[in-house]
């Protein structure tokens, strides 16, 4: 995918943690058009709505309200025009429970969002690096 | 995280070797097994010569054979133990008949590589650097 910039969007209902992936985006020059949708609910009505450009990578948290990021998986999965996005989950979850039911619903990677904003910044460059090398 | 097994299928000897060559390399720590043919991956991951733990990581070029690789990704997604696994396509195939089909499969990655000595290093960097944040 080194030629062209995927849509990507970013599924989060935490208005600080939106702008630390803008902050990361933007300090290792990812420039890919980012959307953002505040849970799972909004995210759908974007993507069915043709609101947005169909992105290729989705960034999903986890715990949100309305519908969480399980929630929105299952039912991305089922619909055959979203179903073959590719996932990546970035939460604060440690439970095994969310990381199996992500990994079932073939997620990408399951990331644990680290705790300060250089290792986060780290996570990101490796993201970007492993987008590069990946044909979509 | 910590580290996982990995399973490679390839039909080539020489490709097989110079991937080994090139996990020793980069310093890649997770567990490389490797079969030569789909069948015999199977038993490794569901049937005589089963692993314990059962790798989580897939890594197979569908374009080397015809339906093969694909057909095999079909019976994972399909088994309850096997459908959450990391399948990475490799292939240095250019002829890519398989690709749409790999990725309606909801693979992690679709990665071009050129299977010489020294040339696959920067590519397994990376994926390793991948691997190495995410949970499983």
């Amino acid at each position: 995918m080194n030629q062209k910039l995927v849509n990507i969007l970013l599924v989060e209902d935490d208005e600080v943690d939106v702008m630390n992936v803008k902050r990361a985006f933007s300090k290792n020059n990812i420039m890919n058009p980012l959307f953002v949708a505040g849970n799972g609910i909004e995210a759908l009505e974007m993507l069915e709505s043709k609101i947005i450009p169909l992105p290729k990578i989705i960034i999903l948290d986890i715990n949100m309200p309305k519908m969480n990021g399980i929630e929105f998986l299952k039912i991305m999965r089922e619909n055959e025009k979203l179903k073959n996005i590719s996932v990546f989950v970035m939460t604060t979850s440690n439970e095994d429970s969310d990381k199996i039911n992500a990994y079932n619903l073939n997620v990408a990677g399951y990331i644990l969002k680290p705790l300060s904003f250089e290792k986060f910044l780290t996570s990101v460059a490796t993201l970007k690096n492993f987008w590069q090398l990946c044909e979509m | 995280m910590r580290n996982t097994t990995i399973l490679l299928i390839d039909n080539r000897k020489t490709i097989i070797e110079t991937i080994k060559k090139s996990f020793l390399e980069v310093k890649i720590k997770h567990v490389l097994f490797t079969a030569a043919n789909e069948n015999e991956a199977w038993l490794m991951l569901d049937g005589s010569h089963k692993l314990n733990p059962i790798p989580k990581i897939i890594l197979i070029d569908v374009n080397s054979t015809n339906n093969e690789g694909i057909d095999f990704l079909k019976a994972i997604r399909n088994h309850p133990d096997l459908k959450s696994s990391l399948v990475f396509v490799i292939t240095d195939s250019k002829q890519e008949i398989n690709k749409e089909a790999a990725l309606q499969l909801n693979i992690a990655g679709y990665i071009h590589m050129v299977f010489e000595s020294g040339k696959l290093n920067p590519s397994f960097s990376i994926l390793n650097d991948y691997w190495n944040i995410i949970e499983f």
